[in-house]
């Protein structure tokens, strides 16, 4: 080794590469799990969006994609996607497909959206490693990398498939950090401006930008706070704030927001600030010191007081936007349940527990404090970044499990430098801390022959240690192994929970049997099938928001509400359909021209996720809107509880979704001992057996019952003869309320004769 | 269970006689004919076994059959055969005949001319693919399906027949109707004949048929058929129940859960996918001389259901590609087997040879469309390798037949690949090379350059440093063997060049020593004490040498005193190196 150590530079460089390309192969490979186990599918719900619209731009070109008005979504109302999509995400992809395709490699679109994210995994690693390097050293720098590269809490965005803003967009804020940081560290134009091109990237990919612009800003206002104004972050902020704003509002999505939001104002206070702390620093170098230290005390005040009531004037003259409903429930977890139901619903959205804190980062969690502490002992212009971001991304971590996201990254950054300072402490004689990551190499390959005196002189320096700090061999290897142990069981924790927790695709289901054969369930992507084979091209397909994005990628049929939940009106219309009765539901769905009403079910193979389980958000939705109508008392049994058998409530029994999911299912007996329409995911028998439906009709049912499609009956083909309104002996609107009324009483279909139409008569 | 229903009739049937270019001989009559019409799939398959006389004065050796006009479109493929053991093919053409303009004919040659008074048995194949039409056309979930075929009672031919038979083969009990047929009529030669029936087997059609074979010389044929199938039975009316479809046995008899498709021997990486991924409802089943594939669509295919998907696999080349040389003879089917009893409207076969291929010729069996060549570009294409498309409407089971495709390849193209790859490889490094080793900053940074001189030039100090703590290595070795075996002779020697080469590394590090003084001072001034310590290192030695030599190996001295005097040394030595050390770390 000390050979060698002529070339110590390039040893080091050599295993900095190397460690980074591990860290790159291994992220990339744990998060295959999914692609291994099923197919290259793209996953969940939001991913088929974006597919969707990636496709649609690599097929149209990118100003057709920005001109996109897609009139298969939120029927009749379409959207604009073009102005309200990040594309940066359809724009990576499209523009990795579009040179690949000039070096005439035929990968499919599709294929390239699976892999992006684990592929953007590698460089997140690598930004990771720059910006620890910045913030600490190389060798911390390297532990970093390596920790985002396999930790659960980045892999649950960014497994294989799961094609979404955040899979890039955490390269793209850990770059710009980087490129913040060594921005102030240089204070150079160059690398201010090419922070505010990764920031222009950040804005194009994810709505998270505005962690940045408020963190950056936080960063600079902490700094000055603390006395350390210098040119170098004068000059790198201004430059970074005045072109990241303009290239932030290149995004049509995001447009006049950062001039006209209050979420973007604390950037602009600093800008202005930072100016004027600017021009007092100019003018103490002209005034005297008595002078300039009144002139100080008033200048600042004013510019205070001045800089604040603008703001608050602007904002009641609403030329700035107040806060918006998601920004406030950042701030108050509750807030959320009252105001914005559809929010809640989301279970992203929902407070961080611990045990997924310890689930997401495992040991890290326990060791970042310790590198945070490192870093505020030692701190300077960069720790104090890195401090802010740790605090900040904790709080908003602990208010949404989805936010987990962002404090991941500088979890590892901190980990990162705590233990490479444990090992730097107990491997006290390599000074090339980027050794420690491949320490068993070095043990593995001990110079023995030609230097035989060093070794012995290593070993005499050894003992000299010991005695300065006063640690035995015996306490440093018992570390050492301990650490070693300790991070082999988050290696170990981290590749159980990706396999087990994060690479479901969530179309496919599997099961195993009790053999440990694997069967799939594929039902899913069977009804969608279906729907695009074999329904009209311009058929609309109800169904709740959830599924919106997949039936347009999967099936392209128009639906009436999707994930992108802007109109909540209009997912309370359906909410409301799905929640009242067959027959004004049929009235909701006549005036929307539905076609087809997809339901999932779930209590044949007792699949938790359907749409009965959902119910209550539904009614929840729809009594927001139309609390005439729809009560969720209504829904509960006189005991408050929600359930579906013979003592669930009547309203229930009898609503359109509790209707489209058991029908039929009271004649069918899932095994020989067990009563006939038993549900495996609430583990009840149904209330409500023998019904039929009037204005639906079934029209394709997937093999495990799991999405039920229903055709909405034309008012021309009910089954029933067409008798003249003259020669009626009943009027029609009467016959209407009898059926309304007589909802309640069970068997009220018994009398009415069904069948006509040259069918045969069946057994009821 | 599997009933023939038959209906037999024998009259005589006066055929129209005509004369033109192609005529129709009159010197020909129809003995005996035996016609067998099998409906019991989707198709029409009919087998009509003709005897010949010839009753005129001259040899004839041509024989002309038809069909009637509203049938010869859905033709799908027609074959003849003698009846010897031998099963010879005969070969027929299609021809006009001017006096019958609204007619078809297939001209048959046959095996020998047929000598006057002589008679000639031959059979005739043909499959008509539209024959079957639903009847309901829609039907619900429950009912079974009911189809009528519509044919003609007599055998439409241009001469006379003495007697004909006609078998008609349902495979079911199950008959709605049929026409009968007053056993003593003479009538016109269309007589329509209709049977209704029911009919469960898949009435399947394949719409359109794209069969894609890229052939690689690399030692793989790929091949992908995208088929849009759509089931062309009674359409399904009424609403679908997976209730009754799982539960009651007779509940969507019509309908098509699965089919068999059958693959080559040799097929691997079979995949088997549509729009929205792999189709994970299949089987394979290796087979002796065959893969077979259950294909399970997404959902069960009513009456009027579409589906689509993509069915590739690989074969190895050898199986396939002949060559002699720089000339190639690709040998493949035109269309391949998807299930029993097939009708494909359009097929669509593309063939993708390796770039450079040139002098391509195609034979199919036959006739087909040749639509206009085409480049397809993959991976490492510069060019693009060239595409043969041939399309054909309307095929069947029997058109799975082997077409060939001449082509010449200059084997040397063959490197073009790898080469391009070890290219790219090499300007990629290369550009590695270029951008580490030279500097392109705008500005020049004397103080980093000169740093990296001296960085440059301290690399080279540590090598020699190396090299000299190496001899001191020798040196204890050598002192080492000398306590033991007390040879102060080889010892000596060995010494000798020790020091010689210890000398060399001395001098150069004096030298670097004064090329780093200009540079950096401060190290030069290390390098100096590094200089002064070795001096006093090898002095240590050359007391330890002395003491070994001159003492202990005369025996002058006693024990304890010599361990003392060496322990001694030795601590100066573990000193000194101690603080060469501490100035080599600091030379990092």
């Amino acid at each position: 080794m000390r050979k060698n150590s002529s070339s110590y530079s390039g040893w080091k460089s050599l295993i900095t590469f190397t460690v980074l390309l591990l860290a790159w192969v291994s992220g990339f490979a744990s998060r295959l799990f999914a692609v291994i186990r099923f197919e290259s599918i793209i996953h969940e719900f939001d991913p088929w969006f974006n597919y969707r619209a990636t496709a649609y731009m690599v097929e149209h070109g990118f100003y057709n994609f920005l001109n996109w008005f897609d009139e298969r979504a939120w029927y009749p109302l379409g959207r604009i996607v073009g102005g309200t999509v990040y594309p940066g995400l359809m724009i990576t992809s499209g523009s990795i497909h579009y040179i690949l395709h000039m070096l005439n490699i035929p990968v499919h679109i599709r294929d390239i959206c699976v892999f992006l994210a684990p592929i953007f995994s590698g460089l997140t690693a690598i930004s990771t490693y720059l910006l620890t390097k910045e913030l600490w050293n190389g060798g911390a720098g390297l532990f970093a990398a390596c920790f985002i590269a396999i930790v659960p809490g980045y892999i649950s965005r960014s497994v294989a498939g799961s094609y979404d803003n955040e899979g890039i967009a955490i390269f793209a804020l850990q770059i710009t950090y980087y490129l913040w940081v060594k921005s102030v560290k240089t204070g150079s134009i160059f690398w201010s401006c090419i922070t505010a091109l990764s920031y222009f990237y950040m804005v194009s990919a994810w709505g998270g930008y505005v962690f940045i612009i408020n963190l950056i800003p936080l960063h600079v206002f902490v700094l000055l706070l603390m006395g350390r104004y210098s040119c170098r972050l004068f000059t790198s902020y201004t430059t970074f704030y005045i072109l990241g704003l303009l290239f932030s509002m290149q995004i049509p999505f995001v447009g006049f927001q950062p001039i006209r939001t209050s979420e973007h104002m604390a950037a602009s206070g600093v800008f202005a600030l930072l100016i004027a702390i600017g021009i007092l620093k100019h003018l103490q170098s002209v005034l005297s010191r008595s002078e300039f230290k009144y002139f100080f005390i008033f200048a600042s005040l004013a510019a205070a007081a001045s800089v604040f009531l603008v703001v608050v004037i602007l904002t009641y003259a609403g030329i700035i936007a107040p806060w918006s409903g998601r920004f406030y429930s950042l701030w108050d977890t509750g807030y959320a349940k009252i105001h914005i139901p559809i929010i809640a619903s989301v279970s992203e959205h929902q407070p961080t527990t611990w045990f997924s804190f310890f689930f997401d980062l495992h040991i890290l969690v326990t060791t970042f404090p310790v590198g945070l502490w490192y870093c505020i002992k030692n701190i300077n212009d960069e720790r104090v970044f890195v401090v802010l971001y740790a605090l900040s991304a904790v709080y908003f971590a602990g208010v949404m499990v989805r936010l987990m996201l962002t404090l991941t990254p500088v979890v590892c950054i901190l980990s990162g430098i705590a233990f490479s300072r444990l090992l730097e402490i107990f491997l006290k004689e390599e000074d090339n801390p980027a050794a420690t990551d491949s320490d068993s190499d070095q043990e593995a390959t001990p110079s023995r022959g030609l230097y035989d005196k060093a070794g012995k002189l290593r070993k005499m320096r050894h003992e000299q240690l010991k005695e300065s700090e006063g640690l035995g061999s015996n306490v440093r290897s018992f570390v050492i192994v301990g650490t070693l142990a300790m991070l082999l069981m988050f290696a170990v924790h981290c590749t159980w929970v990706t396999s087990n927790a994060y690479s479901s695709p969530s179309i496919v289901l599997a099961s195993y049997s009790q053999d440990g054969s694997r069967q799939i369930l594929d039902d899913f992507r069977e009804a969608y099938y279906w729907l695009s084979q074999n329904t009209d091209n311009n058929a609309r397909v109800m169904s709740w928001w959830d599924y919106g994005y997949q039936i347009a990628g999967m099936a392209n049929r128009t639906t009436l509400v999707d994930n992108n939940t802007w109109n909540n009106s209009h997912i309370a219309l359906v909410g409301k359909a799905m929640s009242s009765t067959e027959s004004k539901a049929y009235e909701i769905m006549k005036t929307l021209d539905v076609d087809y009403v997809l339901v999932i079910f779930g209590g044949v193979i007792g699949y938790s996720g359907d749409d009965i389980n959902k119910f209550l958000w539904m009614v929840r939705i729809a009594e927001g809107e139309h609390p005439k109508d729809i009560r969720e008392s209504d829904y509960f049994t006189d005991r408050g509880e929600f359930r579906v058998d013979a003592e669930g409530s009547p309203t229930l029994l009898n609503c359109l979704m509790y209707k489209l999911s058991y029908y039929r299912f009271g004649e069918l007996q899932l095994d020989y001992r067990g009563p006939a329409g038993y549900d495996r995911t609430r583990n009840v028998v149904i209330g409500n057996k023998n019904f039929d439906l009037t204005y639906l009709e079934e029209a394709y049912t997937t093999e495990h019952w799991l999405v039920r499609i229903y055709r909405v009956k034309k008012d021309t083909d009910f089954n029933r003869p067409r008798i003249p309104l003259s020669e009626r002996k009943m009027k029609r609107s009467s016959m209407y309320i009898s059926k309304k009324t007589s909802k309640r009483k069970k068997g009220s279909i018994k009398g009415k004769p069904v069948v006509v139409k040259g069918k045969k008569p069946v057994k009821s | 269970m599997f009933r023939l229903f038959i209906l037999i009739f024998s009259v005589i049937s006066l055929a129209n006689v005509g004369l033109g270019q192609e005529a129709i001989s009159p010197d020909l009559i129809i003995r005996n004919a035996e016609r067998s019409i099998e409906i019991s799939s989707q198709l029409c398959k009919v087998s009509v076994k003709i005897t010949v006389e010839n009753v005129g004065k001259n040899p004839v050796s041509r024989y002309l059959f038809t069909v009637e006009p509203r049938v010869v479109k859905e033709v799908a493929y027609i074959s003849a055969q003698a009846s010897d053991p031998a099963r010879t093919a005969l070969r027929l053409t299609p021809v006009k005949v001017q006096s019958r303009p609204k007619d078809s004919f297939w001209a048959l040659d046959l095996k020998d001319n047929l000598l006057p008074g002589k008679t000639v048995t031959f059979e005739v194949e043909y499959v008509v693919t539209d024959a079957l039409t639903p009847h309901p056309t829609a039907i619900t979930q429950k009912e079974k399906q009911l189809v009528k075929y519509v044919g003609n009672h007599y055998i439409y031919s241009p001469y006379r027949i003495n007697k004909q038979t006609t078998t008609v083969s349902l495979g079911t009990r199950n008959v709605e109707s049929y026409t009968k047929l007053n056993p003593v009529s003479i009538s016109d030669t269309t007589d329509p004949m209709v049977v209704h029936y029911e009919n469960n087997s898949p009435f399947l059609r394949v719409i359109r048929l794209e069969r894609v074979i890229e052939v690689s010389h690399w030692g793989n044929i790929a091949v992908e058929e995208t088929v849009d199938m759509v089931h062309v039975g009674a359409t399904l009316s009424g609403p679908f129940s997976r209730y009754e479809f799982q539960r009651e046995s007779h509940s969507g008899l019509s309908s098509v859960k699965s089919f068999k498709t059958i693959l080559p021997a040799a097929a691997s990486d079979i995949y088997y996918r549509d729009d929205i991924g792999n189709i994970s409802t299949s089987h394979m089943r290796l087979l002796g001389d065959s893969v077979e594939l259950d294909l399970r669509p997404r959902f069960p295919l009513f009456g009027g259901w579409k589906t689509h998907y993509v069915l590739g696999y690989n074969v190895p080349s050898y199986e396939y590609l002949y060559n002699s040389g720089d000339n190639y003879k690709l040998k493949m089917r035109v269309i391949d087997h998807i299930f029993d009893d097939m009708a494909v409207d359009e097929l669509v076969t593309r063939v993708i040879l390796p770039e450079g291929s040139n002098n391509i010729h195609i034979s199919s069996p036959y006739p087909v469309k040749r639509l206009p060549d085409t480049k397809h570009s993959t991976y490492l294409d510069t060019k693009g390798r060239p595409v043969i498309t041939i399309t054909k409407n309307n095929l069947v089971e029997n058109h799975i037949q082997d077409f060939e495709l001449d082509y010449e390849f200059p084997k040397i193209l063959m490197l073009q690949e790898p080469l391009l790859v070890v290219v790219a490889l090499y300007i990629l490094f290369i550009m590695v090379i270029i951008y580490v080793r030279l500097d392109f900053s705008i500005s020049k940074d004397e103080v980093s350059e000169s740093r990296m001189r001296v960085s440059g030039l301290l690399e080279k100090l540590l090598l020699h440093q190396d090299n000299r703590a190496n001899t001191y290595s020798q040196l204890d070795d050598q002192l080492a063997k000398l306590k033991t075996n007390k040879d102060v002779n080889s010892f000596s020697y060995a010494i000798k060049n020790i020091n010689q080469e210890h000398k060399t590394e001395t001098t150069q590090i004096s030298e670097l020593l004064s090329k780093v003084k200009p540079e950096a001072p401060e190290i030069a001034e290390k390098i100096s004490e590094l200089q002064k310590l070795d001096k006093y290192l090898k002095d240590v030695y050359g007391q330890k040498q002395s003491l070994y030599v001159e003492k202990l190996v005369p025996g002058k001295i006693g024990r304890t005193s010599f361990v003392e005097a060496e322990n001694a040394l030795n601590k100066k030595k573990e000193d000194t190196i101690e603080k060469i050390n501490i100035i080599m770390k600091t030379l990092h």
